[in-house]
């Protein structure tokens, strides 16, 4: 062989070694992030967008971590939960609910070391009304006075924050707003340092080094579609926490997650992703008391177009919520873990209602319904899911043979996820199911999300008794909290009951795996995936041989 | 001097196709139902933002204009902010491209040390039972579903005997069976490929003299007919580079793997359109180079090859 031949097989072949052995996307980090055995090991088939939880909606995991709010909601180790002081140490709320008081806590370190102070508030709650911003969670505090202006660029000032000093702020309102408490304790409204995040500027969210709040944790690494890691922060004021940190790997397939588990790869498999699997893990000799259970603040349900004939009939929407099995569904799909409902208030949730009818499964009924309606021989319908979801697909499988026994040939159209959202987003979207758990412990956050005049379009319920909708707007701001409550009680039976505006399911319960050297590991109140790991510790001690 | 032409020329005609599939994207992404905004609120849909936020990102421009506009960036080289990752695509693509370059130049060199050799078997021992087997294996490497194939070796190798770990990327052992995954099917057209060449090689009157002259019929099959031989088979294997190069969705998806095909498929998910002309404009390029690559490999390997 000539050497220049000779010569080009060497290189290439030293390359190829090069690149194959060598660096490659190990990662952004701020120093190198915690390693060892007390670092919690857990999977996420999403990861979240940025850290930066103004922009985004879903991805509150790390937020929840490395960030804090003004108020807090505590889960308790019975799994309810409750508004705590969180950087706020106490309030003062005003007669008339229109003026909140809040005394920050002292001596709280943000991870670049500044102290959070009243300004940082202000700050916060202002770079989230402001236009340029495009922040996605400004409904949370449009309540205050003057939010509607900065979001609509006519001020540059939130005319009702004031600064009273260092450690004290007051918060005017538009008018009485309810759940503005429990709004202000969700992730989307964390608490930033102003002159970290001002130098850091776009790149806010996005970068371990560019990413700072007061939490008990710290970004240390981020690999994107690979793998995030938070480590303990030292300065927290209410002590550092006992793990060195929490990893994620990123992983879509629920196979492989559910095999890493298995490998002793992971600290915690999530049933959500393998719902077929809970009745393996609960019956297995080995895993059986590894599994921590809480209970979803949720409801699954079936949505009704009503703009879509024949359901504009209530008689056909009573005829389809009596046609389901919602029982043999928990029992048959998800190991009868959960609890069938017949309204839009689950258990756990401020305002649910114990003593409300059931929506029992009738077909015969049903059938004398969609006969009265005019439809005897039954109808055609279109139930709308995303492709690629064996268990959603499972379920409206279940669904479409319950409805056929009642003459209601259901036709399952599968569509990619972003055309799913966009003709939802319309209107236009047949029936589908889905689930909602509550961002904040308060009733609006299920009537107003669902059944507030512009949300009912959106997500295709098109709803349309307006009186309902009105009164599902009032009730944000009424003081008396027992008649807002009997208020939401009426409207639930209103809407679900005598509307038939949508076909409640059930409440799941979410149910995780957890290796025994977890210790402290408490479900989010609500049943969220991601969780608050302060209080969790490791002890290899208890760790499976 | 007339090689540089050539490359000149071929680049010159690339830069057409080039424009011609953002075109093509464009067009398809804006008839498809769905928008990035819906999708990025998902279940926190709210009303009030929409139109503001497709106002701001410039969604409500008529499509030529934000083509144009897109254009006006992609020529100076930026791809703009992903949507749904709100980074530069750029930099997204150049810190994903390590990940596909290390998983598949791995799997190349399992495909070549697999499928040079079997083929080279299987046409001296041309319908034996090794050349049997041979192709058997090679069949079922280009038939077998490529995510069947990584659940299978997940199954088998980590969960059952626990002698790799069952995904990531961090060491050679991570990437060994997404490689040989990856790998088997390319191993399988070379394998084929190299065998049908070599027959028809060791048909010339060449290899019938270097055997009258009384050489050891290895030197006559490595040493003489070999050399042709190879000459589709290279091409084949610059292709096969390219091809791997622009990112293997499933494999990675499977394994836990960063890679650009990753971020593709994620992008046509989001309706993330800087993402997705990027990641379409970078595989655009390298088929392209990949092909060039191996139509001047193959006039650097034989002599008698000239461009024109």
């Amino acid at each position: 062989m000539r050497k220049s031949k000779l010569a080009f097989l060497l290189v290439a072949i030293a390359v190829i070694t090069m690149a194959i052995t060598g660096c490659g996307g190990k990662g952004e980090n701020v120093g190198a992030p915690a390693t060892g055995d007390n670092i919690l090991r857990l999977v996420t088939n999403d990861e979240q967008t940025t850290c930066d939880v103004q922009k985004t909606t879903e991805y509150y995991t790390i937020p929840l971590n490395i960030f804090e709010r003004l108020v807090e909601t505590q889960t308790n180790l019975d799994g309810t939960s409750e508004l705590v002081p969180g950087l706020a140490e106490r309030w003062d709320i005003s007669d008339d609910g229109l003026v909140y008081t809040f005394y920050l806590r002292k001596g709280v370190k943000f991870h670049n070391g500044e102290e959070f102070k009243a300004d940082d508030v202000l700050y916060s709650f202002e770079r989230m009304l402001k236009p340029e911003t495009n922040a996605l969670n400004q409904d949370f505090i449009t309540a205050i006075k003057g939010a509607i202006d900065m979001m609509e660029g006519n001020a540059d000032k939130l005319a009702g924050l004031e600064i009273v000093d260092d450690y004290t702020i007051k918060v005017t309102l538009e008018s009485s707003f309810a759940p503005f408490l429990a709004n202000i304790a969700t992730p989307g409204v964390s608490i930033y340092n102003r002159k970290f995040t001002e130098e850091a500027g776009e790149q806010f969210g996005l970068l371990p080094e560019k990413t700072c709040g007061t939490g008990p944790f710290k970004l240390s690494k981020w690999e994107l579609n690979s793998e995030t890691q938070v480590d303990a922060f030292d300065g927290y004021w209410k002590g550092r926490p006992k793990l060195d940190g929490v990893n994620w790997k990123t992983v879509k397939d629920a196979d492989t997650q559910r095999m890493m588990f298995e490998n002793g790869e992971l600290d915690e498999f999530d049933c959500d992703a393998a719902p077929s699997q809970i009745s393996y893990f609960a019956n297995s000799e080995k895993y059986k008391d590894w599994l921590k259970i809480g209970n979803r603040v949720g409801i699954y349900y079936y949505s009704i177009n009503s703009n879509i004939k024949p359901f504009n009939d209530v008689r056909i929407r009573k005829a389809y919520q009596m046609a389901i099995d919602k029982q043999q569904l928990l029992d048959t799909l998800y190991d009868g873990r959960g609890l069938v409902q017949s309204g839009i208030m689950p258990p756990g949730l401020i305002g649910h209602n114990p003593d409300l009818p059931e929506i029992k499964h009738d077909p015969e009924k049903a059938k004398q319904l969609m006969a009265e309606a005019g439809y005897p021989d039954g109808f055609e319908m279109d139930i709308c899911m995303v492709t690629d979801n064996t268990n959603i697909l499972r379920l409206n499988e279940m669904v479409q043979a319950m409805l056929a026994k009642v003459g209601i040939k259901a036709n399952i159209v599968q569509m990619d996820e972003a055309s799913w959202y966009g003709v939802r987003a319309e209107g236009n979207l047949g029936s589908y199911t889905t689930s909602w758990s509550a961002d904040f412990n308060d009733p609006d956050n299920f009537f107003y999300t669902f059944f507030a005049p512009q949300n009912t379009v959106k997500r295709s319920f098109n709803y349309a008794n307006q009186d309902a909708s009105d009164k599902v707007v009032q009730a944000r701001g009424m003081t008396d909290s027992e008649k807002r409550v009997e208020l939401y009680r009426e409207l639930e039976k209103q809407i679900i009951q005598e509307d038939a505006a949508w076909v409640p399911l059930y409440l799941r319960q979410h149910i995780f795996v957890v290796n025994p050297r977890v210790q402290n590991y408490v479900v989010m109140w609500n049943g969220w995936t991601g969780n608050m790991y302060y209080n969790m510790y490791i002890d290899n001690t208890k760790a499976p041989k | 001097m007339s090689m540089i032409k050539y490359i000149v020329k071929r680049i010159l005609i690339a830069i057409p196709v080039l424009i011609g599939v953002m075109l093509i994207i464009f067009l398809m992404l804006n008839v498809v139902p769905g928008d990035p905004i819906t999708l990025m609120m998902r279940e926190h849909i709210k009303p009030e933002l929409i139109e503001r936020m497709r106002v701001q990102m410039g969604l409500d421009d008529p499509v030529m204009v934000r083509f144009v506009n897109y254009m006006k960036g992609a020529i100076r080289g930026d791809f703009g902010i992903s949507y749904k990752l709100n980074r530069n695509v750029t930099d997204l693509i150049i810190t994903a491209f390590p990940h596909t370059v290390r998983l598949s130049l791995f799997a190349a060199l399992i495909a070549w040390i697999i499928g040079i050799p079997s083929g080279i078997i299987s046409a001296v021992k041309q319908n034996s039972l090794v050349d049997r087997f041979f192709m058997s294996f090679s069949l079922l490497g280009v038939s077998m579903p490529v995510f069947w194939a990584a659940l299978m070796m997940q199954y088998v190798f980590a969960y059952k005997l626990k002698l790799l770990p069952v995904s990531g990327h961090d060491t050679w052992r991570h990437l060994l069976m997404p490689a040989i995954v990856l790998g088997w099917s390319s191993a399988g057209t070379i394998a084929r490929l190299t065998r049908s060449s070599l027959l028809e090689i060791m048909k010339n009157d060449f290899v019938r003299t270097a055997r009258a002259k009384g050489l050891k019929e290895s030197i006559v099959v490595v040493g003489h007919a070999l050399k042709n031989a190879l000459l589709p088979v290279v091409t084949m294997m610059a292709i096969q580079v390219a091809s791997l190069l622009s990112g293997a969705v499933i494999t990675e998806s499977v394994f836990g793997i960063p890679g650009v095909g990753r971020l593709a498929v994620n992008a046509i998910q989001n309706r993330d359109m800087p993402l997705l002309q990027g990641t379409v404009v970078f595989t655009t390029i390298l088929i392209i180079g990949g092909n060039l690559i191996a139509d001047l490999l193959y006039s650097f390997i034989d002599p008698r090859i000239r461009v024109e």
